[in-house]
Formats: structure tokens, C-alpha cells, sequence
């Protein structure tokens, strides 16, 4: 079949059936819709796991009767290092005053005396900094001699991280099982747009046409859907997103430390792209059925 | 799809045509040899069906419904496929084509049936141009082949009409034309006046036989026996799946031939059975 021909019978169909496609995409790109949002989801979850799982903190514990020298030094070598950001010193005195001052204590617990707290170095560390070598860094420093101890929080990271991934997987499953539920619907409404034309398919059947003159508008009709389905969902999404990024970067920089993101290009584009190959099998498959005349 | 000089359209299975190779061209158009159909086990709709149609010929197929008349054309079409028995049009043996292959049978064939089948939301000549668009014919070819199609059904100038406007008997010249358009070795009515008044009926049969004046081989369905009556072409009677009568008009029809005799009547092979 010439393309022209494919393409002006695909535009009659599309022309002929225009509020039964006006309805069928408007379903669709609900269905995308979802999709976007699970995929915005899970890929700011990402940017937040992968966010937390880098930054780092490290705490410095100086012996008791460290020398100022060796501290300064300390603190010197430190702040030169490329992974750090910043390092404050903590006296006992201090380090107290700021326990008390964070947590609920007792009056037991408050009549500690400051020499409890060791002074210590806190490092804020660059986001990014791989874990492995902060620990690198840390067994380093651990190795002076002004240093009692370090820590680097390894293990409230570990545990976040795998609270982390559980919610990754959790937005994973939830977008799978929106994508299959978004399959049924696609298919749902591109097998009932095909089943109003079976008359035409039978009557195309009956005069000669071959399986892939028949089935060549309905797929071009059907990537058509799809695209246009997906292209309104990306723009309804991007326009829900413009309007609560304000609020939400509020809150959510406040509980996270970063910022609400959109779906990267490549995603946009997998997600139209996929829409008008959803669209393309559905119609294909839906006419299977029809194509036994 | 091959194509030749303007205006002739070849088709792969170019022999199914009339006249289109000498060394073919008097075989009849279709033969049935012993053909079976079942839709239920051992209830046939057809049971040992022999029947020989020659080229250019005008035959009723008849019968009460159930008969299998529908049937009948339906294994012609390779809507169904025979269970025992073959059918050969124009010497080849329908079963045997591949599924692929149906498409450029029916190519060969127009099929126009009691419920028109027509697109309704199609304009007039778009229904009678998707038989040609179908064959990949130029579309300047296309629109001088339907006009001239919707002039001999009596649709000149009603090419922009929308198919759902027109009336039934309008409708069904559509399908008619839709029929004859490509100009096919052979046409298949099932019951094409079977939602039609007497009146338009008789309209529809006149174009049929018009239609066979150019030479085209028709079976023309029906179990009006007004019809029938008014015409002296070939009937081939169904019943209870078995071809009772097969000769040439309704004037001895029903009745007048022992049943159980074999007899040759107007050179056609009788075979009734009890």
C-alpha cells in the first residue's frame, strides 16, 4: 500500500471518529499521567536517596589533653582536604552546652560535669563524597595523635539507605503496577475505538485487502493516540508540577535537603515514545480478533 | 501487485479471470466435488454437494433457510473451508490456498450481501473505491472506474453522498457497484434482496442480470420464489444440505422431477436425492 494512501485513509479515520478519539486519548493520557507521576516519583526518591546516601558528616573525638598545636594541625590538614567543607571545633564546655541544649534530659544527666564530653572537630563533608572514602579519611585521622576517636556515621546511613531502597522499591512496584493497569486501559480503549469499525474491517476483508492493509491506518491511528496521549499527559504533569514546586521545594528542601526535580529529558522522551508504541501494538493486537473474516 | 496498461488491472491470480488464459478459459468458473460442511458433528450443513457452474452463467441457489445456501457461497469466499470434498474456481482448489493467498481470491470475486455491508459514514464512492484502492490502482484510475460503476448501478453523480442517507435499495446498488468494480470472474449475492420491497427487488435483479450481460458468471442467492419465477435462469435448490434440483427455470420447479432420479436436463447435471 502507498503511503499516501495509508496516510489519507488513517486521517479519514481519524476525521470520521475524531470525539470517539478526542475521548479515547483524553483516557490515555490519564493513564500517562499516571505513569509520569509514578516515574517523578520514584525519580526524586532516587535524587534523595542518592543525596542522603553521599553527604556526609564525620566527627573528630580529640584525646583529653590534646596539644593546641596538634589540634590546629589537626584541623589544618583537615580543611585542606579537597572532600571537606568545613570543620568547627567543639570544647567539652561546648559540646555539653549543645547536648543539653538538643536533648530532654534529666536533671541527673544535666549535673554531668563538661569533662563527660570530649571536645572534638565536627567536618562537614562535601555532598558527593563517596562513602568508602570517608572512611578512608577517617581511618587516616584516626591514626594521630591528638585523635581519640572518629566517627562517621556510617551506620545511620547504612540504615537509611536501606530505608531508602525499600521506598525506591516500593515507588518501583507502585509504578509497575501502574503501568499495567495503565496497558489494560490502553488496550481497553484502543480494542472498543476498533470494535465501532469492524464493519469496516469486514467489508475491507471481504473486497480483497490483505491483513497489513488493513491493520496499516489503524496502527498509524493508533501510534497517533498514543503519542498525543503521552505529549498531553507530559504537559499536564509539567504544568501540576510548575504550580506546586513552590510549596513543595519548601517542604521538601526543609525535610530532605533537595529539591523537587522534573522527569529528566531522556524520560520525556522514553515516555512519548512509548506511548506511540503502546499505542501501535495496542491497535495491532486489538484487531487480531477482527481480521478472521 | 503487478501492474499492466491503463485501465487493466493484473492480478496475481490472474487466470481466476474470465478469458484470462486460453488453454483455461472453458473450464467452469466453479466446481464442487462431494463437498462436506460441518458446523456440528453428524449434523452437516452440507453433505456431498456436486455442482458444476459454467463461465458466464446465471444461476439461483435456492432453498429454505438452513438449507446451507449462505454456506454454500461462504466456502466460496474461504470464509469457511470445506470438510471434505474440494472446490475448485477456476481449476484451483479453494481449501488449499493459504490463508495469505484468500485475499487475491477474493479479489476475484464481487460479494454482495442481504445486509448491503456497507460503510455507513463512508461517502458513496469511497465504498466503491476501497475495492480499487485495495488493488493499489492509481487514483485517477480509480475515480473514472467508480463513476463509471455508480452510472451502470444508477448512482451517476451521488459519489459525494453520504452511504448513511441513501435507502436501502440505494445501499444496496453501493455494495453492487462495490461488487462489479473491479470487474470480477464471478459474483456472489447472498440474499442481496432480502431487505428490499418487491418492487426494488426486481430493480436489483435487472442490475444483476445486466451485470451477467457483460459476461460475468453470478450466483444469485434467494428463496424468493417470486423472483425466481419471473426469470428462466439456471436453479440450483438446497435442502437439508443436499442440492436437490439444478436446471434451468422455475417453470417444472418444485415437485415435477421423480425424486432419486439422475437425469442431464439443459446439459446441467441433476442430482436429487431422497
Amino acid at each position: 500500500m502507498e503511503l499516501k494512501t495509508l496516510m489519507s485513509r488513517a486521517k479519514r479515520g481519524l476525521r470520521e471518529e475524531l470525539r470517539l478519539y478526542l475521548v479515547a486519548i483524553s483516557s490515555l493520557s490519564v493513564a500517562f499521567l499516571c505513569v509520569g507521576g509514578a516515574l517523578l516519583a520514584v525519580s526524586n526518591l532516587s535524587s534523595i536517596a542518592e543525596r542522603w546516601g553521599q553527604s556526609g558528616r564525620m566527627t573528630v573525638f580529640l584525646r583529653d589533653g590534646a596539644q593546641d598545636g596538634d589540634v590546629a594541625q589537626l584541623r589544618m590538614v583537615l580543611e585542606s582536604l579537597p572532600e571537606v567543607r568545613d570543620v568547627e571545633a567543639l570544647s567539652s564546655a561546648e559540646a555539653r552546652a549543645l547536648f543539653l541544649a538538643q536533648s530532654e534530659v534529666t536533671a541527673d544527666l544535666a549535673a554531668l560535669p563538661p569533662e563527660v564530653f570530649p571536645a572534638s572537630l565536627e567536618v562537614t563533608l562535601r555532598g558527593g563524597t563517596d562513602p568508602a572514602r570517608v572512611e578512608a579519611i577517617a581511618g587516616r585521622v584516626a591514626q594521630l595523635r591528638a585523635v581519640d576517636d572518629v566517627e562517621t556515621y556510617r551506620g545511620f546511613f547504612d540504615r537509611l539507605e536501606s530505608l531508602l531502597a525499600a521506598g525506591r522499591g516500593l515507588a518501583g512496584m507502585l509504578a509497575l503496577l501502574v503501568g499495567l493497569c495503565v496497558l489494560a486501559v490502553i488496550g481497553n480503549t484502543i480494542r472498543l475505538a476498533v470494535a465501532r469499525r469492524r464493519d469496516e474491517i469486514e467489508v475491507l476483508k471481504l473486497c480483497g485487502a490483505t491483513d497489513s492493509f488493513v491493520r496499516g491506518p489503524f496502527v498509524v491511528e493508533g501510534t497517533f493516540q498514543g503519542f498525543a496521549s503521552a505529549v498531553l499527559a507530559v504537559l499536564v504533569l509539567l504544568l501540576g508540577f510548575a504550580l506546586l514546586r513552590g510549596p513543595l521545594d519548601q517542604s521538601i528542601s526543609a525535610l530532605t535537603g533537595t529539591k523537587a526535580a522534573f522527569l529528566e529529558p531522556w524520560m520525556l522522551m522514553a515516555l512519548v515514545l512509548g506511548g506511540a508504541l503502546i499505542g501501535a501494538a495496542g491497535s495491532a493486537l486489538s484487531l487480531r480478533r477482527y481480521l478472521t473474516v | 501487485m503487478t501492474r499492466g496498461a491503463p485501465g487493466k488491472v493484473v492480478r496475481p491470480f490472474a487466470f481466476f479471470r474470465a478469458g484470462a488464459q486460453s488453454d483455461r478459459a472453458n473450464r467452469p468458473i466453479l466446481v464442487f466435488e462431494d463437498v462436506y460442511k460441518y458446523f456440528k458433528k453428524d449434523q452437516p450443513t452440507l453433505r456431498g454437494i456436486n455442482l458444476v457452474v459454467e463461465r458466464g452463467e446465471f444461476c439461483f441457489v435456492t432453498g429454505p433457510s438452513g438449507a446451507g445456501k449462505s454456506t454454500l457461497l461462504q466456502l466460496i469466499y474461504r470464509k469457511h473451508t470445506v470438510d471434505a470434498g474440494r472446490i475448485l474456481f477456476a481449476g484451483r482448489d479453494i481449501a488449499r490456498l493459504k490463508s495469505s493467498s484468500v485475499p487475491f481470491l477474493r479479489r476475484n470475486l464481487g460479494i454482495v450481501f442481504q445486509d448491503f455491508k456497507v460503510v455507513k459514514h463512508w461517502t458513496v464512492f469511497e465504498n466503491v473505491a476501497i475495492a480499487l484502492e485495495i488493488l493499489d490502482m492509481p487514483r485517477r484510475l480509480v475515480r473514472a472506474r467508480v463513476a463509471e460503476a455508480l452510472e451502470r448501478v444508477g448512482l451517476a453523480g451521488r459519489g459525494g453522498d453520504r452511504t448513511e442517507g441513501l435507502s436501502g435499495g440505494e445501499q444496496q446498488r453501493v455494495a453492487v457497484a462495490r461488487a462489479i468494480v473491479t470487474e470480477p470472474a464471478l459474483i456472489l449475492a447472498d440474499e442481496p434482496t432480502g431487505n428490499l420491497d418487491p418492487h426494488l427487488a426486481i430493480d436489483i435483479l435487472t442490475l444483476f442480470e445486466e451485470i451477467h450481460e457483460t459476461g460475468t458468471t453470478v450466483l444469485f442467492a434467494t428463496h424468493d420464489h417470486s423472483l425466481m419465477g419471473k426469470r428462466d435462469h439456471r436453479i440450483i435448490a438446497l435442502d437439508e444440505g443436499r442440492v436437490l434440483e439444478a436446471r434451468t427455470g422455475l417453470r417444472s420447479w418444485p415437485g415435477a422431477m421423480d425424486v432419486g432420479a439422475r437425469t442431464e436436463t439443459s446439459g446441467l447435471r441433476v442430482v436429487a436425492s431422497g
